[in-house]
């Protein structure tokens, strides 16, 4: 979710929030001596609404497992979870006057603190990627569908390279022995006869092919394969530029169509590694938030009885 | 030969439209480790809780509670079925804690609760250490934290107290009161004469001696011996000898019987032990005795003369008609010489009162050091000697804490001291030289409140019962307990 003008009225209230808490720990922080905690009365009011802002922000999973529940817009879910979700952390932290703790406590916060890092990293991935994923990658498709359109790829290039091949003007093994023999004794042009010229044809075929199998096959059947020379745009287009002098220049623009495959099969690549970035955080701050609300609860109980 | 063209229908073919019902590998790791993870951390703290581990501790014991820190029960006592709460008789039950000094509370104070002052599961190895906050909370202003009369006796000095505001050692901090009341000693002593050999040694004006400050001030528990040191004649009980009033460091000691090291004080100054080696000397009274007067109040010296010179008259019954050896002294204006004597009575009383223009002299005898005051018709007596042995009644210092700084860096005026006046005590700037807000963080010694003060009042400290664990029951963990 990008974070625009949509955002101001949560950021304004959260900033009011996090001003009153500040502000109202300096008195409370002179009143306790000895060093303030979380079991004073200003320390349970700190944990209390951390907690429960903690406890929104988690409910956004919920939330988005029902779409259809009637509890407010999703991009207000999402709202509020980015930014009470980022005001529980500092609510946290006057919670326990700024120390991590010990044992359970201790383990907690650390938690917590890897919630809120991923959380703000994520937050500003998804504010500047989608961004960079739609000027970088004009040729995106649906993350789930990469497997199969690199697939379409494969069949697409195969094509494009037997098309080529068939359209070649002669194919010196098809020709019957009387071809054979009218173009032994037709002469030559310019020091080619037929027969060299039908030689050509089929060695040029045979290096299409070969490009494809050998080069490009490999390639586009795999994510990434960066191993590949040919994935590497530079080199890629050094490799075309080979093969168009190997080939006549009616199979150019087949190989300007491969090149072309090659460069969307590059994209995907791209939007397959952005995807990862954009989402694989998550594996990180959900479980974590998750294991830091159910620490939290056992957290909250044992502390009341103590 | 058809081109590759990419249209969107064509794109929108190459899609699997049910795609969305399998599921993809990342949100599979999602949902798995969302359930993982959590799980995870529940087994772990239930294993650790089950393994005796201090999981939901707040953190480790003071140093002093944790040999039994396994058993949490000694202070958490459970109060019904939720709370397990740490109250005061859990502390006081090993501790007997006296309260806070009653002359000094305040009416509207009202006793906090062991845990306010004493936090524990702070990593702090000392619970005495206590932050300062908690005194400067009521100690603050001085003049307002005491009872009335105390605060009387502040604002009526000169300086006064009334722009004080203590925040800590180094923040506002007043200078020691000694430096305000001044040194209530009579005794009179040049500190700069004994320490650069301007003084005759114990053999004479040809020993010139150069004192150390160590051969008077020394701490009880040092027991080598003091090199001026003589043994004189104990005074009568009933006699006010102007030492009597002088009480050793383990006497001082039962004020405060928090203050445990031996070496916390120096020894109090005492004619036998650091004078009597030289000065007896000065005591001496008559050459025909080879003797001095005990180093007693005048009206024991006086009898102490008058039996001397009794004992002699009768040893020598030529002596009243013998010529009177008068004593060039400076005359004293204390004393008044009787009359030549013409009977054995007036005698002796002519050569008491000859010894006592020798004895009660200013340059002499008592009068050298003691302040002498005149007594209507009598014989002037010494005055108290007054000699601080605690200088700071109401902070603790320990000198052993500080032996290995020598004793000019804190004393430094004390070399060059000519009045028994000069208060030779640092002043609080020197104590700021080491003791700092913040201790160790800076680098210096500690400079909280509690290095000094007490908040509770140890005198009234009562002995507890003995207690009946066992050294299993106190190393054991109770189940249940974290």
């Amino acid at each position: 979710m990008r974070i625009d003008h949509t955002h101001r009225k949560w950021f304004i209230v959260s900033l009011v929030i996090l001003a009153v808490a500040v502000i109202a720990y300096i008195p409370y922080r002179q009143w306790y001596p000895q060093g303030v905690g979380g079991g004073t009365a200003m320390g349970l009011i700190y944990g209390s609404v951390g907690f429960a802002f903690m406890i929104f922000a988690g409910l956004l999973g919920a939330r988005k497992k029902v779409p259809i529940w009637r509890v407010g817009r999703a991009q207000t879910w999402m709202r509020g979870h980015i930014w009470l979700g980022l005001l529980s952390f500092p609510l946290i932290l006057l919670h326990g006057g700024f120390k991590f703790g010990f044992g359970l406590t201790h383990w907690l916060m650390w938690i917590f603190l890897l919630v809120f890092i991923s959380g703000i990293f994520g937050a500003v991935l998804q504010h500047y990627m989608p961004k960079t994923i739609k000027e970088r990658i004009p040729m995106e498709t649906i993350y789930e569908q990469i497997g199969r359109v690199r697939g379409q790829l494969v069949d697409e290039a195969n094509n494009l390279v037997e098309q080529a091949c068939a359209t070649l003007t002669g194919n010196l093994s098809d020709a019957s022995v009387e071809q054979r023999a009218a173009a032994a004794g037709a002469g030559t042009m310019g020091g080619i006869t037929v027969a060299t010229g039908l030689q050509i044809d089929e060695d040029s075929c045979g290096e299409m092919r070969g490009f494809f199998q050998n080069k490009l096959k490999p390639f586009l059947e795999g994510y990434g394969a960066r191993r590949q020379p040919i994935a590497n745009r530079d080199t890629a287009k050094s490799m075309f530029d080979q093969l168009r002098l190997l080939l006549p220049s009616n199979l150019h623009p087949t190989v300007e169509d491969l090149e072309s495959i090659c460069e969307e099969k590059r994209e995907l690549d791209q939007q397959t590694l952005y995807h990862r970035i954009l989402h694989g955080w998550l594996l990180v701050h959900i479980p974590l938030s998750y294991a830091v609300l159910v620490l939290g609860a056992i957290h909250a109980i044992k502390a009341l009885a103590y | 030969m058809t081109r590759r063209v990419r249209t969107t229908k064509a794109l929108a073919k190459r899609m699997d439209l049910q795609y969305f019902t399998q599921p993809h590998p990342l949100r599979k790791w999602r949902m798995w480790l969302s359930i993982a993870v959590p799980v995870v951390a529940v087994v772990w703290f239930f294993s650790a809780r089950a393994t005796g581990q201090k999981v939901y501790s707040s953190g480790p014991v003071s140093a002093h509670h944790a040999f039994f820190g396994k058993k949490c029960e000694l202070c958490h006592v459970t109060q019904g079925f939720f709370h397990k709460e740490v109250k005061d008789t859990a502390c006081l039950s090993c501790h007997d804690a006296p309260a806070h000094h009653p002359t000094e509370v305040r009416a509207d104070y009202k006793q906090p609760n062991c845990g306010t002052c004493h936090v524990e599961h702070t990593s702090s190895p000392q619970l005495a250490k206590t932050p300062d906050a908690g005194c400067t909370e009521c100690h603050s202003d001085v003049t307002r934290a005491v009872n009335s009369s105390a605060a009387a006796k502040l604002t009526s000095t000169p300086e006064g107290f009334d722009d004080v505001h203590v925040a800590g050692f180094d923040r506002h901090h007043p200078n020691f009161d000694a430096f305000r009341t001044g040194d209530p000693g009579t005794v009179k002593l040049n500190h700069w004469a004994h320490l650069h050999a301007m003084i005759a040694g114990p053999n004479g004006e040809n020993d010139k001696v150069k004192m150390t400050c160590t051969d008077c001030h020394r701490p009880a528990s040092d027991k080598s011996a003091w090199p001026y040191a003589r043994e004189v004649q104990t005074c009568p009980s009933s006699s006010s000898a102007p030492a009597a009033e002088v009480k050793t460091v383990a006497a001082n000691m039962e004020d405060n019987p928090r203050q445990v090291s031996s070496r916390a004080y120096m020894e109090p100054i005492k004619f036998a032990t650091q004078c009597a080696a030289c000065h007896m000397r000065d005591l001496q009274f008559d050459k025909r005795f080879n003797e001095s007067v005990p180093h007693c109040q005048t009206d024991v010296v006086q009898k102490f003369l008058r039996e001397k010179y009794t004992q002699y008259l009768a040893a020598h019954p030529n002596a009243l008609s013998e010529p009177l050896n008068v004593n060039r002294v400076v005359l004293s204006s204390l004393v008044q010489l009787p009359p030549a004597p013409k009977t054995r009575e007036e005698w002796i009383n002519w050569q008491v009162a000859n010894a006592d223009q020798l004895l009660l002299n200013h340059e002499r005898g008592c009068g050298l050091c003691h302040q002498m005051n005149k007594v209507e018709g009598g014989i002037p007596v010494a005055a108290k000697s007054a000699i601080p042995v605690r200088w700071m009644e109401h902070a603790d210092f320990d000198h052993d804490a500080h032996r290995m700084i020598e004793c000019q860096s804190c004393h430094a005026q004390a070399e060059n001291s000519r009045k028994t006046s000069d208060v030779l005590l640092p002043g609080v700037a020197s104590c700021r030289g080491c003791h700092q807000q913040g201790g160790a963080m800076h680098d210096a010694a500690d400079g909280r409140c509690s290095e000094c003060h007490q908040y509770h009042d140890w005198q009234k400290e009562q002995r507890l019962p003995k207690k009946d664990f066992t050294i299993p029951q106190l190393r054991s963990s109770a189940a249940g307990m974290e």
